[in-house]
């Protein structure tokens, strides 16, 4: 499986899809990283995932202590109800910036 | 047959003019209706042709029976075919003068060529073809290289190593030089000084594809120039073993001839070269014997050998390398364990009122629970879970182990704990990881529990037949976010018990399929709940194992109790 990043409005907002787990995180971290040093915003669309372990968790984390270090955005997109239980669980929820949509988010400003 | 061959970069204008002498010897040696008798009167004409013809073909190498002393007796011995070899050989040999390449000795060249000539003669036999005939296509079947220096003279410097390559890199590297090939070039010189067909086809086809249309003879002697070419590298070459090869294979597949007859042929060479040159009145340099030539290739096949040695001992080496670091990884695992299990509290350290247990999937474990008593008889406990595995997990593990121990000892309140251990490691976090982490302070006797919950699963608190509540995260887990906020929850065992334990065990696979869930874990709990607690964690973590033992991921479970737990539920 590979991932897709898409430039809109100023964003950088990574795909991920499918389920997150030791395969294929290090992938996903890469993209964000990488994304993180071209962009000064970046979201990571979570609408399509079905499950994220805790090495896919791990790489938002990183992208979100990332931006944090570096004064940027991050944030997450649509978050499925698979990865929003794990984000719950673990009160990942009170840590992510979190909207529906880009839209959503450009509707709320920065 | 001359569109076949594309010259881009040579213009027939570059290309040397004869010499004006010659130039009437090679065409009258090129008509088809040559007739012996008018050339031995245009060779009559030149005193040093006519020297020069009676010294070649009284000579030995061209095997005349008896010895001539006129050119009309030459002619009426040779016959017009050898005549005309003879006097093309001379004439070409002449065709540049001393001095028209810069820099460069034409005896060079010509001793290389000579090696060609014999090598083409020796096969003569073997083929059916005339033995003169193809000792003059062997003599000039590279003279297109010679060309090219003369429009190139700036390359001159390049024919030492030209002189040591292989037929075929040969080709490759004039084509760098000089964007264009000597066959290409000779054939164009060859039509362009009016050369015999044969010789200008063995000239321009001896690297190429043969043509269709020409005579069977003229396809043999191209065939016969191309084995030519590789016999004398043979001697000329760097890679002479390589050479060799080829040579017996070339031979073998176009005329048949095994590799003992091929071994004769070369060994006919490295004999022929020094007389033909004295003959021909060529400079040569000491000639390579056949002895030395197999010698040479010899030595280049040991040292291959030797190469392929040193191969064998390096990896070998790099094996036992590779054996001694595995093994000495391992004991630094082992090492890493043992720490670990040390920062574990050990069998004297048992409470009443808490029990844990820890299985690890690995050498090395990113779970672990921590108990010890406080100085107000209550306990601290904790259970924590660091994400990722493998070595930078158990140091993660080992640094917020440590921190509990240290801080716990002056902190009794959770909430305020996990704040402080939040703050340290999200400091030195890297890659993401975290840490979930349940922390509380029991008292055994009151039966009262104060915890915190960042980011772990949730605390279960089991009454006598079923959950009474459970305690979910209120927090993120730590070292993520510096300024996350933590908060307490506090309540009454009243007689039940408490369950802390890592998501190994909810996803150990059961029987039959499918994992064991918070479902199985409550129903091994009741299972279990007559046995005494540490009894009980291990009748636990024992229905979590697979048959052989083992785990998939590491698995802990924490049971805190009061001291009055209700009866024999």
């Amino acid at each position: 499986m590979t991932f897709a990043v898409q430039d809109s409005n100023g964003f950088a907002v990574v795909q991920l899809c499918g389920e997150i787990d030791l395969r294929n995180s290090p992938e996903a971290r890469k993209l964000i990283l990488t994304s993180l040093k071209k962009q000064k915003h970046v979201m990571v669309d979570l609408s399509a995932v079905e499950y994220i372990d805790s090495s896919g968790v791990a790489s938002l984390v990183e992208g979100f202590q990332y931006a944090r270090a570096n004064d940027l955005e991050f944030g997450l997109l649509g978050v499925s109800e698979a990865a929003m239980n794990v984000l719950r669980l673990a009160r990942l929820d009170q840590v992510f910036p979190i909207y529906d949509s880009l839209d959503d988010r450009l509707s709320h400003g920065g | 047959m001359e569109e076949a061959i594309a010259v881009d970069e040579v213009r027939p204008a570059d290309l040397p003019a004869p010499p004006k002498d010659a130039i009437r010897l090679i065409q009258a040696c090129s008509r088809p209706d040559l007739d012996a008798r008018d050339l031995g009167r245009i060779v009559a004409n030149d005193p040093v042709l006519t020297a020069e013809l009676l010294r070649v073909a009284n000579s030995a190498y061209f095997g005349l029976v008896s010895q001539v002393r006129s050119v009309a007796r030459a002619v009426t011995v040779l016959g017009s075919r050898a005549l005309r070899n003879l006097v093309l050989c001379i004439a070409m040999r002449d065709a540049l003068r001393r001095d028209s390449i810069p820099g460069f000795d034409l005896d060079l060249y010509w001793e290389d060529a000579l090696r060609r000539a014999v090598s083409a003669k020796a096969l003569a036999g073997i083929v059916g073809l005339d033995p003169d005939e193809c000792f003059t296509a062997g003599l000039l079947q590279d003279f297109g290289l010679l060309v090219l220096l003369y429009i190139h003279p700036d390359q001159v410097p390049q024919w030492q190593r030209l002189a040591g390559l292989d037929p075929e890199q040969r080709l490759e590297l004039e084509a760098d030089l000089f964007h264009a090939t000597h066959d290409e070039v000779g054939y164009l010189l060859a039509s362009h000084w009016d050369l015999p067909a044969d010789l200008a086809v063995a000239m321009g086809f001896h690297h190429a594809e043969i043509p269709d249309d020409i005579s069977p003879d003229d396809a043999l002697l191209c065939k016969v120039t191309t084995c030519a070419d590789w016999m004398a590298a043979a001697y000329g070459s760097e890679d002479k073993r390589q050479v060799i090869q080829r040579c017996r294979s070339l031979l073998e597949a176009h005329f048949d001839i095994a590799a003992d007859t091929a071994d004769r042929l070369l060994q006919q060479v490295s004999l022929d070269v020094q007389e033909a040159a004295s003959v021909l009145g060529i400079r040569v340099g000491e000639q390579l014997g056949f002895e030395e030539l197999m010698r040479e290739a010899n030595l280049r096949l040991a040292q291959d050998n030797l190469s392929y040695q040193e191969l064998t001992w390096r990896l070998e080496k790099a094996l036992a390398e590779r054996d001694r670091f595995a093994a000495r990884l391992r004991r630094e695992l082992e090492l890493a364990r043992e720490v670990q299990r040390s920062l574990l509290p050990g069998e004297a350290e048992q409470l009443p009122g808490v029990v844990g247990l820890n299985v690890s999937a690995r050498e090395v474990s990113g779970d672990f629970y921590d108990f010890f008593p406080l100085p107000d008889g209550r306990i601290a406990f904790c259970l924590a879970d660091v994400s990722g595995k493998g070595m930078n997990a158990a140091l993660l593990m080992a640094k917020t182990a440590s921190l509990f121990r240290c801080l716990g000892r002056g902190v009794h309140d959770p909430a305020k704990l996990l704040s402080m251990l939040n703050r340290e490691i999200a400091e030195t976090s890297i890659r993401g990881m975290f840490v979930t982490m349940v922390a509380g302070v029991s008292d055994p006797h009151t039966g009262e529990v104060v915890l915190a919950n960042a980011g772990h699963l949730p605390a279960l608190h089991m009454g006598c037949a079923a959950v009474v509540a459970e305690y979910g995260a209120q927090s993120p887990p730590l070292g993520i976010s510096p300024e996350a906020g933590f908060s307490n929850e506090a309540f009454n065992l009243d007689g039940g018990c408490l369950y802390l334990y890592t998501d190994g065990l909810l996803e150990a696979p059961v029987e039959g399929g499918g994992r064991l869930e918070q479902a199985g874990l409550l129903r091994l709990l009741h299972e279990y709940a007559h046995l005494p607690p540490a009894e009980r964690v291990r009748s636990v973590a024992d229905a979590a194992r697979a048959a052989d033992g083992t785990v998939e991921d590491d698995l802990t479970l924490v049971v805190v109790e009061g001291n009055e737990r209700h009866g024999m539920c």
